[in-house]
Parts: structure tokens; sequence; C-alpha cells
């Protein structure tokens, strides 16, 4: 295999992988919608139907996580250890903001915590860090 | 960790695009590695000795040396 088919074959497995993902995370967000709206909207509220609506969400979680982890595997070293470190920073980011967003509610500075909240904080810390790991090692 | 991979690839005339196509990993980690910024993996800094065909503390040494 030349150079340039080596390049492109690596690129083409990432591509791949995060396409993957790509799926997986959709299928996780749909049955994530059909666990939180579909007793009220479309089975009033049938116990079976909710319990399979539960079910379905932890496949579709479980699905998403092999697929991250199999796209972790098709990084390059240094893109993968780029994630793990931005996984960190993450997890550290989250923890302190998500203690300080607890709190607010009890401090009577806003009516109610939204878990939602959490998952954009960690979305949001994950691609900032990501960037800014990337940035600082490849940099010139 | 300091390094002679720029030396090294330089004697062969090889860009930092050829020697990842070699050891199989992107362009940006030649480069990260060259400036210091990223210290291999072991199974990487072996695949670098190998290709240089040299031991891997003639590669690498440590920022105190």
């Amino acid at each position: 295999m030349n150079d340039a088919r080596i390049q492109a074959s690596l690129q083409a497995g990432l591509k791949k992988s995060t396409f993957n993902l790509f799926l997986a995370t959709t299928a996780w967000v749909g049955s994530t919608a059909l666990m939180s709206f579909g007793p009220n909207t479309l089975w009033n509220f049938d116990t079976t139907l909710t319990l399979l609506a539960i079910a379905l969400n932890l496949m579709a979680g479980g699905l998403m996580l092999y697929s991250f982890f199999r796209h972790l595997k098709t990084m390059d070293e240094l893109q993968r250890q780029t994630h793990l470190e931005a996984m960190a920073l993450t997890l550290g980011i989250t923890m302190v903001l998500t203690v300080i967003y607890g709190a607010l509610p009890q401090a009577q500075v806003l009516a109610e915590a939204q878990p939602a909240n959490v998952l954009f904080v960690i979305g949001v810390s994950y691609i900032l860090s990501v960037i800014t790991l990337w940035l600082r090692r490849t940099s010139a | 960790m300091k390094n002679r991979l720029k030396v090294l690839r330089a004697d062969r005339d090889w860009t930092q695009a050829d020697l990842a196509d070699r050891l199989q990993v992107t362009r940006q980690t030649i480069n990260a590695i060259e400036k210091g910024k990223y210290d291999p993996s072991l199974p990487l800094a072996f695949k670098l000795a190998a290709l240089f065909e040299l031991p891997i503390e003639e590669i690498f040494s440590p920022e105190t040396d």
C-alpha cells in the first residue's frame, strides 16, 4: 500500500466510525424522546409500553457506548489521547458546575434545576476541551 | 522528553507525512512528537526505533539530560 493510500485508509476508517457513532447517537436521542414523551402523547401511560421504551433506550445507549469505544480505537494515538483528556476535563468541569447549578434552587436564584442543562454543559465542555487540547498540541 | 526525530527524519530526506505513513499515524502526531508537545506510546516508540534501526534511547532522552 503506498503512502497516500495509507493516509486515505486511516481517514476512511475514522470517517466510517464517526458516521456509525452519529447513527448510534441519533438512535439514542430518538429513543430518549420516545421514552420521555411517548407515555403522555402516544400510549396514554401504558406501563408495558413505557417499560419497552425504557428497554429500547437502554439498548440504544449501550449501542452508543459501544460505537464510541470503537471510534476511540479507530483514532490515531494523539487523537485518542486528546479525547481521553477532554473527557477528564469534562468530568471535572461538569462536576463543579453541576454542584453550583444544583445549589441555585435552594438559594432561590432559580425556580428549579433542569437535568437536560447538565447534558448541555457536558456537550459544550467536551467540544471546547477537544478543540483547546488539539490546538495546544498541533499549533506551531 | 527530548527526541531526535526531526534530525533522523531529515537524514533520510523524509517529510513528516512520509514518516506518518510509515508508522500509520497522522502527520499531526509526528509534528507534536517532534515539537515535544506529545510523548508517543511505548508501541509507537518501538515502531520508531525499528524504523530508524536504532535503540529507543538513541531517539528519545529524558528532559533532564
